[in-house]
């Protein structure tokens, strides 16, 4: 019962916090997204609180410099803030579309400004595989925004403003969430499509979720000895999910060896 | 006691979540998170500094239908007074009797449950996603001895995370 109290109370003083950065942002005239975090964990049901370490709050190439330079104010030095330029990697539509497609929600008397579903379903899914699939339990992420998309959620938009690959990944998460979580896709145009499941990835996330060591940031890791070791040891050779979307890879190629080759040598910057 | 006076409860820099009859309450300040059972949660929502500490006891007794005397209220505030929930500093005079005497006379009186305010531990788990290798991080407390440059408790420093080195 603690643990509930304290998730509740938590959860409260994260959405202090997310009203507050936007009431501070706004008054210098920067309107930033959120991502991530409180726009996901509203589509939760009311007795499964979702929890949430930093506010993901992304930026406009324009905006990005003095938000950043702003960071260090004393009002919000003290909140754990990831500040985005745009979303790179996370999507190829680009942002000012995003931007215009983006809602404004109400937390309590702010209204803070999210994007819309289509989209950020879809950047869910590509952050997801980024992770390399470690983390089952986020598949329910992707669970509560499709159970609780809105009844005009354009499948369209979600998935055809990307490219044909891309659009690939985004359908095998949301299988995936469908295999390993009970989805319901029916009346869905991907009913069928999210059944094709490639057989590589399954044997991947699976083994992913029998690990017991998770991956952390390098810096972090950095602290102790034995855990860089642990951390650097578990980046060889790179997963195999993650390395195809940094390769903007393929899903359904023969093999995952050349992407993984890639991946190591651009992530070692050569 | 003046039982005249009229206490006023703290707002600033406090976050407040009602869950079912409990109040949870997160002090930005200390960075301390706390929980007042459905007593002391009516009598704080009643320190408006309008309404006196006998009609405090009377607002209780219609809002949950058991009989309190001003005893009960008093021992409430002076609870909320110790964890700095109050915004005026009024002391209880238990005429001699220490407040635990006071809490089983008045236990003993009553059916309905003592004002209690209890501290809320962040959850066991939660340590171990915030270890940062060079202290063990904490949630639910303030930072002080963590290196500025620890990205872990650097990042949430004052959110949730606190260094206990």
């Amino acid at each position: 019962m603690s643990v509930d109290k304290w998730n509740a109370i938590k959860f409260s003083l994260d959405c202090f916090y997310i009203k507050k950065v936007f009431d501070f942002f706004r008054n210098f005239e920067i309107e930033p997204v959120l991502i991530k975090g409180y726009s996901i964990a509203r589509y939760y049901p009311q007795n499964k609180i979702r929890n949430f370490l930093d506010i993901d709050l992304v930026f406009s190439d324009k905006d990005f410099p003095r938000a950043k330079s702003l960071s260090k104010s004393l009002e919000i030095d003290d909140i754990l803030i990831d500040y985005h330029l745009e979303l790179r990697h996370l999507d190829t539509v680009p942002w000012a579309n995003l931007f215009a497609k983006s809602e404004i929600i109400k937390l309590d008397d702010t209204e803070i400004r999210v994007l819309c579903p289509e989209d950020h379903l879809r950047v869910i899914c590509v952050h997801w595989l980024t992770d390399g699939g470690e983390y089952r339990e986020k598949l329910w992420d992707i669970y509560y925004i499709i159970e609780n998309r809105p009844a005009d959620f354009d499948w369209d938009r979600c998935l055809n403003s990307v490219s044909k690959r891309r659009r690939r990944w985004i359908v095998c998460t949301i299988g995936l969430t469908q295999k390993y979580l009970g989805l319901d896709l029916s009346n869905t145009p991907i009913e069928e499509e999210a059944k094709d499941l490639p057989r590589w990835l399954i044997k991947k996330v699976e083994s992913e979720w029998q690990k017991e060591l998770r991956l952390e940031p390098l810096i972090i890791a950095s602290y102790n000895y034995k855990s860089l070791i642990q951390q650097l040891w578990k980046r060889f050779p790179p997963n195999a999910i993650t390395a195809t979307i940094d390769c903007e890879g393929d899903f359904d190629a023969r093999t995952r060896i050349f992407y993984q080759i890639r991946d190591m040598f651009k992530r070692l910057k050569f | 006691m003046n039982n005249s006076e009229k206490p006023v409860a703290r707002k600033n820099s406090l976050v407040v979540q009602e869950l079912n009859n409990e109040v949870l309450v997160y002090d930005l300040e200390t960075n301390k998170a706390h929980c007042l059972n459905e007593s002391a949660a009516i009598v704080w929502k009643h320190c408006d500094g309008k309404t006196t500490i006998s009609d405090i006891a009377k607002q209780f007794i219609n809002k949950s239908g058991n009989k309190v005397d001003d005893d009960f209220i008093w021992l409430a505030i002076d609870q909320l007074n110790d964890l700095n929930l109050m915004e005026s500093g009024l002391k209880p005079d238990f005429k001699g009797q220490s407040r635990r005497e006071v809490i089983k006379k008045i236990g003993l009186a009553s059916i309905i449950a003592l004002p209690i305010i209890s501290s809320l531990v962040a959850p066991q788990s939660a340590y171990a996603n915030v270890s940062c290798g060079i202290a063990t991080c904490v949630v639910g407390t303030m930072p002080s001895g963590c290196p500025a440059a620890c990205p872990t408790c650097a990042g949430a420093n004052g959110a949730t995370v606190v260094c206990t080195v």
